[in-house]
């Protein structure tokens, strides 16, 4: 972390015990380990917008119970930006969650996932069964249902007549107009009143990595398919605990209850939740993740 | 409470162990006590814009070490809305607060007053010495000081065509939009980024009274700046002084001007708006902790 570095970021309620980077394959990821109880809580990076620190309400509060994990993933925080759209798949997120347990000497984890999380959890629990114990997703970015139909509407591709709304998730309005579709996005994600800090958190998090990098991120995760990806939640084999927002206006509800169906895991719905409920509404959150992980013992 | 209310408020973190009513001159007041420890804290109320719940970020901390006790303020909350100016004399509020201690049987109380409930603590403490053993005032709208140059400062009789900014404190402006004013008012009150639900909280307070009860609050006789450094002078228990430096309602000439008045301890919230007790409740709440503790230690 370079001088300025340390002076932005904002103080933290815990600070980590042991932090490093891993290499694999010539990217380098920055972890870090917080606390040292049993067993060990694998807080699993997002899509490359925001790093780890979006885990900021969970880390103290878990770290007090178990050991807890987290990682920067590739494209964001400490983690390096490698560029084209092969270095973005989820495999290439499941392996590196890997290659962070190993370097972590962590032989098992109980491994939460958000959105896009949710896809490369699913990777890991599926294509190495002995190292996770059990898998809690929040509002998973998964397509296992049809997403919301106003995010259906433009073209991520083409350059469009309009911003209006979700054409703002749209490569050339990124390259031009990045902070403004950020504010868009994270007001999108945050549906709930009085959701200021965490959507300047956000932000800023987002300006972190560069919009060529975001778009390549964003192209990857388009290539995760229906059918393949029901293959990989078919071989899930540990116990499963979703939670998802029944306000989520990024992904429906039915994507989390698809996910919940698709591994034999329990589904939770957070009545008056968005996107982020680990965020809006840590505390219970966090309670659902302590039963849950406490039960796999 | 009708049920109306009682399905509109929002859950609270710690109820009150005991409530009631005091009636003074046919004007009913409604009070809370909040646990056992010792000594009583009185939250005494501020201005009848807003009631009691704004100590909701004091009370359940306050109340795992101390005796809470607090009441909302003639004009707003549970209590009655009288609509002459003569029944929001500061000295009726005093009276009431001081009607209050002897109806929950509270021989003397360390008082924590925000803003223009500095009046009434200021009247009750130098009044009262032996009921009051100690005074923290935050954020004192006290005329020891003149306000930042805008505030309050244009006729509040005459009508205009119309009202931006501080021009919104006027009778004529209160009665075609009051939530225009409320809305306005709290956001100075919170100048802090991430205001928004304090913001809210006290505009949904703020419309549980009326514009004609605000408007006879704005004529009712306050304690003018000689009387308030009598007083002050006189104050014999300890004071301690809570200023943001970011008060863009009092300025923090004011705050500053009650700590040298009463000989009492000045604590500059570093960054802090007109509502430090509600935006930085952990900090405000330890440095109350920490001078009850020392008023306690002093008595022993």
């Amino acid at each position: 972390m370079s001088l300025l570095e340390a002076q932005r970021e904002q103080t933290r309620a815990r600070y980590p015990d042991d932090e490093g980077y891993v290499e694999r394959e010539g990217v380098r990821v920055f972890y870090e380990v917080y606390g040292d109880g049993e067993p060990t809580v694998f807080l699993l990076p997002t899509w490359s917008i925001i790093h780890s620190r979006y885990w900021k309400m969970q880390i103290p509060y878990l770290a007090r119970h178990f050991r807890v994990l987290t990682f920067d993933g590739r494209g964001n925080g400490k983690a390096d930006r490698p560029s084209g759209i092969g270095a973005y798949t989820e495999w290439e997120f499941a392996e590196d969650s890997l290659a962070v347990m190993d370097a972590t000497g962590t032989e098992t984890a109980a491994v939460v996932g958000f959105s896009c999380g949710a896809l490369w959890g699913t990777v890991l629990a599926a294509n190495h069964q002995d190292r996770v114990r059990g898998a809690v997703f929040i509002g998973p970015s998964v397509p296992l249902a049809p997403g919301h139909p106003e995010r259906n509407v433009h073209s991520f591709e083409d350059r469009l007549d309009t911003d209006d709304g979700w054409a703002k998730y749209n490569r050339h309005y990124w390259l031009e107009h990045y902070e403004e579709f950020l504010e868009y996005f994270f007001g999108k994600m945050f549906s709930e009143p009085h959701s200021t800090k965490q959507i300047e958190d956000c932000v800023s998090w987002g300006l972190e990595i560069a919009p060529e990098t975001l778009i390549e991120s964003h192209e990857a995760l388009e290539l995760c398919g229906t059918e393949r990806f029901r293959d990989v939640c078919a071989r899930v084999r540990c116990p499963v605990l979703v939670m998802h927002g029944d306000e989520d206006a990024l992904h429906p509800l039915a994507r989390g209850a698809a996910l919940a169906e698709a591994t034999g895991g329990r589904l939770v719905a957070l009545e008056g939740s968005g996107h982020c409920p680990h965020v809006r509404d840590p505390v219970k959150v966090n309670l659902l993740i302590r039963d849950f992980v406490e039960s796999l013992r | 409470m009708i049920v109306d209310q009682a399905a509109r408020e929002q859950t609270r973190a710690r109820d009150p162990d005991d409530a009631g009513y005091v009636e003074r001159n046919g004007v009913r007041v409604f009070w809370e006590r909040y646990g056992e420890g010792e000594p009583t804290v009185m939250l005494v109320p501020t201005w009848s814009i807003v009631h009691s719940r704004v100590w909701k970020l004091q009370i359940p901390y306050l109340a795992r070490h101390y005796r809470v006790i607090t009441f909302d303020p003639r004009g707003n909350g549970k209590s009655d809305r009288p609509i002459e100016a003569s029944a929001y004399d500061e000295r009726e509020l005093a009276a009431d607060a001081l009607t209050v201690l002897d109806a929950t049987e509270t021989e003397r109380a360390v008082l924590v007053s925000f803003s223009l409930g500095a009046h009434r603590a200021l009247l009750l403490a130098a009044g009262h010495p032996n009921r009051v053993s100690g005074a923290v005032f935050i954020c004192p709208s006290i005329p020891l000081a003149p306000r930042p140059s805008d505030q309050f400062s244009y006729p509040f009789e005459e009508p205009f065509d119309t009202y931006h900014g501080w021009a919104k404190v006027n009778r004529h402006y209160w009665l075609v939009d009051f939530r225009g004013f409320l809305e306005f008012f709290f956001s100075q009150m919170f100048t802090e980024p991430h205001s928004t639900k304090q913001i809210e909280d006290c505009v949904g307070w703020g419309l549980e009274t009326t514009p004609e009860v605000l408007i006879a609050t704005a004529h009712a006789a306050q304690v003018k700046k000689d009387e308030a450094r009598a007083l002050s002078s006189q104050i014999a228990p300890p004071v301690l002084v809570l200023q943001g430096t970011e008060d863009a309602i009092e300025g923090s000439a004011r705050g500053i001007a009650l700590a040298q008045a009463t000989r009492g301890k000045l604590v500059l919230l570093e960054g802090s708006g007109h509502g430090a007790h509600a935006r930085d409740p952990v900090r405000v709440n330890l440095l109350i902790r920490d001078f009850v503790e020392s008023i306690a230690r002093r008595a022993a």
